[in-house]
Parts: structure tokens; sequence; C-alpha cells
């Protein structure tokens, strides 16, 4: 309501409350933090009691744990040392053909499908491998054994070198030009650029970039399923699932999951304890480097071989994909809605698509509720919860509690995309949080003055920043959502599967064929989502806010 | 009239409340200029943020016509503020820069646009409207800032170091339109270290 005393008998700006900004995000945050609890609580209450004293008299569940923490360390620490160079190169070669490509490919690592990037290392690091033939070739004593560590590191390496690599290139691309122009004329380079200039920018970045790559190598589910297995190569994650799946011991289960719950949140805790986490995801941003001393003549060759050498490493798998998949998809009716891969595609689809817009609504809910301080503690709980909880924990307590009602494939469905999109939710939560904070403190104080406040301000001030970045958020949750093989692999029904529960079937009856197919249309689809994505937001047409054309300030003018 | 008395403050981070501490009291008559200086950490940006509300005060009263502004959000007050930069949404253009002063929803009628492009045109920016910030000089940036101000009709003009770093020619400019509102009754507080423009504009100076 206007205030009486008022003086601006201003146009009153619509849900300009602020009950408005922080009612639906606390109550998506509370819902997600009581959500969780519930699932774990379920779990715990249908276990008989829970025995810790197993964790250090079983031998396997010493295993279990120990080679958890073994693998996410290894995948951690090699796709780090990998990473900076990488991003170190690519930040001096600002300009080279192919490189906005290389870019966009790095983006996808995060929602490649696991299953068929495993397929594609299968193919190219397997036993019959390309590169494996060629390399025992020239070194015939070298004995390479893909299944087990070997495989699960290379595979999480594989997803997360271009993630870190992605990100700390963003930090440094960050580094205000001034900086970059005075190391140019001083002439820095090697050690003093690297400690004037590039680890200032990186090392804020590193402590939340590193521990969300350590908690996703430590929950990989579908990497260690497909490339580990046996006693000697399983994660709590997968130790969860075999419990649960097979020996129906929820119990066990659940003193699983709490172990990963106490791991994962007790770094998260130390990370928070440093600060807010920086954004681990954001728009593109392009700038006219100056020229530096560091990348021309022999460092510039070194810089392209090392680039070279990466991109290498990402394609060939993918490059697998498509040259074992073409022949199947071409031959494959496409539009005949009685095949597998049809069905499956809906299928998947029905859940992305839904998984994806929730999250993102969430996501903003969430944000928005998170810029008032007291409400910042439960959003930011509520934001980083679902990368800690093993979704699999979390799905079948739920299940659990709703089984007598949960009688409709289409109720489990809905179950499958809302655990999906809280799971897609954290990475969403960094794209969005950075461009809605970027909103300075003298503009936000202009725009209290001018009263642009409510409907108003998300209109004509965080609109217009967050369009691209929202489209990009959609594009995440659907992306991830489309390639889950953790939730669905509890949940789906064999007789109709999503892509990646169809082609596990067709790897498992022997139709590689089909399989390679299957995995190639996947990976296309998601390429179709992000173009889609891409597309939209650069359109000029694009503009669901847009003022209706009427006369503009210039057509009055130069009428 | 202005009347500002034992509007206090303290920043809530000095330890045991011993870190610099203000008081203001003051009165100003509409048309009038007070031109306040003084060193960095004076209190001259302080004081405007307690006017306009950016900061709330530990204690005093605001008081505009005889009544308490105090309790009013920054949008509910009678006045504009122009700072030294920062003043113009960065992804919007011109003419839309200036319109949310008209409209925070953008709502505007023909007469408010031709209003815009009028004004424009009396500042020597006509044809720019549909430019963005970037693509002005720090001159030109001021005057859009000083028009959406000024088009905003509020009868107190908060200015915080508007004209630093400006070119004589935009300094010129901007002390026409300036001394044109303190003709129109506007009541203004400028915050400047420029000799200048305390003499061209101020009718009484305080140093803080």
């Amino acid at each position: 309501m206007q205030n009486p005393l008022s003086f601006c008998n201003a146009h009153r700006a619509p849900l300009s409350h602020p009950g408005w900004q922080l009612a639906p995000g606390l109550l998506i945050a509370l819902a997600i933090i009581t959500l969780t609890a519930t699932g774990v609580g379920a779990l715990m209450w249908q276990a008989p009691a829970l025995n810790p004293a197993e964790l250090w008299h079983s031998r396997y569940l010493r295993n279990v744990v120990s080679f958890t923490v073994w693998q996410a360390l290894l995948s951690v620490l090699i796709s780090t040392l990998l990473a900076i160079p990488v991003a170190r190169a690519l930040a001096r070669q600002p300009r080279f053909p192919g490189r906005g490509l290389l870019l966009r490919l790095m983006e996808l690592s995060l929602v490649m499908p696991t299953i068929v990037v495993v397929s594609g290392l299968v193919n190219v690091y397997g036993r019959q491998g390309w590169l494996t033939g060629v390399v025992s070739d020239v070194i015939p004593a070298l004995t390479w054994n893909l299944y087990g560590l070997n495989g699960i590191v290379l595979a999480h390496v594989f997803f997360n070198a271009p993630l870190i690599a992605r990100i700390l290139l963003q930090a440094l691309e960050a580094i205000p030009q001034s900086q970059k122009r005075l190391a140019s004329q001083m002439g820095l380079r090697g050690f003093m650029l690297w400690r004037v200039l590039d680890w200032p920018a990186m090392k804020p970045v590193l402590p939340g970039l590193l521990a969300l790559v350590f908690t996703l190598c430590f929950t990989s589910f579908a990497i260690v399923m497909t490339l580990g297995g046996g006693p000697g190569a399983t994660t709590l994650e997968v130790a969860i699932y075999q419990a649960l799946r097979f020996e129906f011991d929820f119990g066990h289960a659940a003193l699983l999951a709490l172990v990963q719950l106490s791991i994962c949140g007790g770094l998260w805790w130390l990370v928070m304890r440093l600060g807010e986490p920086t954004k681990v995801l954001s728009e593109r941003r392009f700038s006219q480097p100056p020229p530096r001393r560091d990348n021309r003549g022999r460092a510039r060759f070194c810089d392209a071989a090392l680039i070279l050498v990466f991109a290498v490493f990402l394609l060939l798998p993918l490059l697998a994909i498509v040259a074992r998949g073409y022949p199947g998809l071409a031959t494959l009716p496409m539009l005949d809605p009685q095949t597998p891969l049809f069905q499956a595609t809906v299928k998947s689809l029905a859940i992305a698509v839904p998984a994806g817009l929730l999250a993102v609504v969430a996501t903003m809910a969430i944000v928005a509720a998170g810029q008032f301080p007291k409400a910042k503690m439960v959003t930011h709980s509520a934001g980083y919860l679902p990368l800690i909880v093993p979704p699999l924990v979390l799905g079948t307590g739920l299940f659990l509690l709703f089984r007598p009602s949960l009688g409709a494939a289409g109720q489990g469905m809905l179950l499958v995309a809302l655990i999906n999109a809280m799971m897609a939710l954290p990475f969403i939560l960094q794209l969005v949080r950075g461009p809605l904070a970027s909103l300075d403190q003298p503009s936000r104080q202009q725009a209290d003055q001018l009263g642009i406040l409510g409907w108003y301000r998300w209109r004509w001030l965080h609109w217009p920043r967050l369009k691209r970045p929202l489209a990009l958020a959609l594009a995440y949750g659907v992306g991830l959502s489309l390639g889950d093989f953790g939730v669905i692999a509890l949940f789906g029904s064999p007789g109709a599967p999503t892509l990646p529960v169809l082609l596990y079937q067709q790897l498992g009856s022997y139709q590689l064929v089909a399989a390679a197919a299957t995995g190639l249309w996947l990976i296309l689809l998601l390429l179709m989502i992000f173009s889609l994505a891409h597309v939209l937001t650069r359109a000029a047409r694009f503009r669901p806010f847009a003022r209706p054309k009427n006369v503009s300030v210039m057509d009055i003018r130069h009428a | 009239m202005l009347d500002v008395s034992g509007l206090g403050f303290h920043y809530p981070t000095s330890p045991d409340q011993h870190g610099p501490k203000w008081q203001f009291d003051f009165t100003l008559a509409p048309g009038e200029c007070l031109a306040i200086h003084g060193v960095s950490g004076s209190g001259k940006s302080t004081l405007l943020n307690l006017l306009a509300g950016f900061l709330q005060a530990s204690g005093g009263s605001i008081r505009w016509r005889q009544q308490e502004l105090t309790p009013l959000p920054p949008w509910e007050r009678p006045i504009t503020s122009v700072f030294q930069e920062h003043n113009l949404f960065e992804h919007l253009n011109v003419a839309d820069n200036i319109g949310l002063g008209l409209h925070p929803g953008l709502k505007l009628s023909s007469t408010q646009k031709m209003k815009i492009a009028a004004a424009l045109e009396r500042v020597g920016l006509a044809g720019m409207g549909k430019r963005r910030p970037a693509q002005l000089s720090g001159g030109q940036r001021q005057r859009v800032a000083l028009l959406r101000a000024l088009l905003r009709g509020q009868p107190l003009l908060l200015l915080d170091e508007p004209l630093t770093g400006l070119d004589p020619d935009a300094r010129h400019i901007l002390h026409g339109l300036l001394l044109e509102q303190k003709r129109d009754g506007v009541a203004m507080i400028l915050a400047s270290h420029d000799a200048e423009d305390r003499q061209v504009l101020a009718d009484k100076v305080w140093s803080l």
C-alpha cells in the first residue's frame, strides 16, 4: 500500500512487496530440505538398527570407503594438473580457429550422458580400442586395462578436466584489463605472470571448484557401474545401489548413505567457511587482451601442442561414438513411433523437459529469496544439499514413503523428474546467481530511488542480464536429466525405458549397433537442445516481455 | 523548507561504537543550494545517503514541508540523486535510462517520450536516444543522468561530485541546467571538491 506520507505519488510496481521475493524461494528451499530429510529419514525408519561398527569390522565396507576417497582424490588431482596448463594456454591464445567450438565442447562435458561417453571411451581406450591398438603396437610390453581404477579415473578426468579448465579460463579472462596492460607493459612472463596475474585470479575459484569436482567423483555412479565393479573398484554410491536393488538391505544402504553425507557435507562445510563458493558456470565473456610476452614464438607452439592434445583427448571418444553410431542411426526409421528409440526419446523428453523447467523456476525463486540475509542460510543449504545427498538414497526414501500411493508409472516418473530437477539445482544455481548479483550497489540505489521495484526491477534490470543464462540453465537442466542413469535405474520400468536405460539394455543384450545408434542420438539430442537455447537467446525476436511496437522517442524526433 | 536536525549516524561495524560518528543540523529553502566540502571520510556522501534513505539514521529527523521523511523508503522521498558515476544502467539505451525516471516500468505516454526527446536536444544530445551509455563520453553520460533527475521533477536534488572530471564545455552546460532548476525552486545539496562549482551554484557553503 502507498504510504500516506509518501511524496512521490509514484506508479506502484506490481509484486513489489518483499514477500513476493522472499516467500516462494523460502518455501521451495524449505521443501527441498524437508524432502531430503524425509527421504533419508524414511530409509532409516525402514532399516533395522544401524550398526556403525560394521564400518571398521567389515573389510568390504572399509575397502569401499577407502576406494571411493582414493579414486576421487586421484581424479581431482589429475584433472586439475591437466586443466591448469590448458586454461592458461587458452587464456594466452585468445584467437585461433575452433577456439569457440572447443570452449562449447568443454562446457558440454558436464551434461554429456555418462553411459554414452563411457562407450566412446571403451572404443578408444578399451582392450580393442583405437588408441590401445596403436600404443600396444609401439610398446608391446604395455599392459593396460580400462576396467577398474584406470578407467574410472580416466572417465572422471574426461568429464572434469574440461569443466575445471573452462572455469579457470573464465577466472583468467576476468582479470581486469588494466592489470593485464600493466603486466604487458612491464614485460612480465613465466613465473612472474603466474605469481602476479594468473594465480591470484584462480586462487579464489579453486576451493569451491575442487570441492565440486571431488563431490562429483566421490558420488559418481554410472561410470563406476560400467567401468568398475567388484569389491576392488566399488564406490559408496554403487554399494548403496547394490544394497537397495539386489540385497534389499536398507540398513546397509542407510549406513553407507550416512558415511557419504558426512564426508561430502564436511567438505562443503569447510568450503563454506572459506567463503561463498565462486560461481562455477557463467556466461562466456570476450575481451581483447593486450599482447603478452609469453604467447609468441616457442611458447605459442607449446600452447598449440597442449591445446591440440587436449582437444584430441576430448574429441576421440566423441568421434568413436559418431563412427560407431552413424551406420545404425542412418538406417533407423526415426519417425516411426513404434521403434524403441522413438518411444525412449518421448519418454526421456517427458521427464527431462519438466525437470529442467522445474529446476530453473526453483533456482530463480531460491536466488531471489537468497537476497535477504536472514534467508541466505536456508537457501544456501537447499542449493547445495542435492550435491551431497545420493539421489538413490533420496529416491528410495521417497519411494518407501509414498509407496502405498505410488501406483501408476506416471507417478514414479514424476518422482524421477522431481529428483532430477533437484540434482540439477546446484549447477543451475551457479549459472544464475552471478548475473543476478551483478547489479552493483549504485545501480541498486538508483533503482530504489526511482521506484524500480518488484516486477519492474525484474523486467528492466534483471531480465536483460538473465535471459541468456536462463536459457543455458534450462538446457543444462534438461540435459542433465536426459542423461540421468542413476535415479531412473532404480525406478525405470524395463518395458518403457528412457534413452540411457535403452542404451544400457542394448549393451547388455549385445545389440552393439543399436546401442551405438542410441548413444549417438542422445548426443545429437543434447546438441540440438543447447543449440536451440543458444539460437533463441541470440535471436532479436526472442523478447517475450518486449513492449508493443509503438512510436519511439527517436521516431518522434525524426518526425 | 528542508529541516535537518540532530540527524545522526555511525557505522555499525565500528568496534565498540568508537568509530566515526556524525550529526547534521541545517535548513535549506526551495531554490537554495548548499555546497558541502571536506576531506575524504568527512561525511559528505554519508549525509547525502542519509537524506536519500540509502542509510538508516541512528537518530534525528529530516523534515520537508513539515513532514517527516526518515520513515520513508528511498522511492517515496521527494529526492533525486546524481552520483559522480554509475548513474546509468549500462544495458539500457539513453532514452530508456531517462524514461525510468518518469515511470519505473517504462510505460511512457507519447507526450513523455516527446519530452525526453526535446530534453535530449536541449542538452546537445539530439539523436542519441538509442545509444547505450558505453557509447557516450563522460560528460554526455552525466548530462543524461542529470536530465533524468530533472525530468523526474522532485523538489530536492542531491549532487555527489556530479561534475568531477568533466571538460569545461560539459561543465558549462550542466551549470546552466542546474542554475535553471534553482530558479524553478529546486533545492540542491552539492558535495564537491571543486571551488568553481561551489562559486557558480552555491548559496551557502558548509565545510565538514
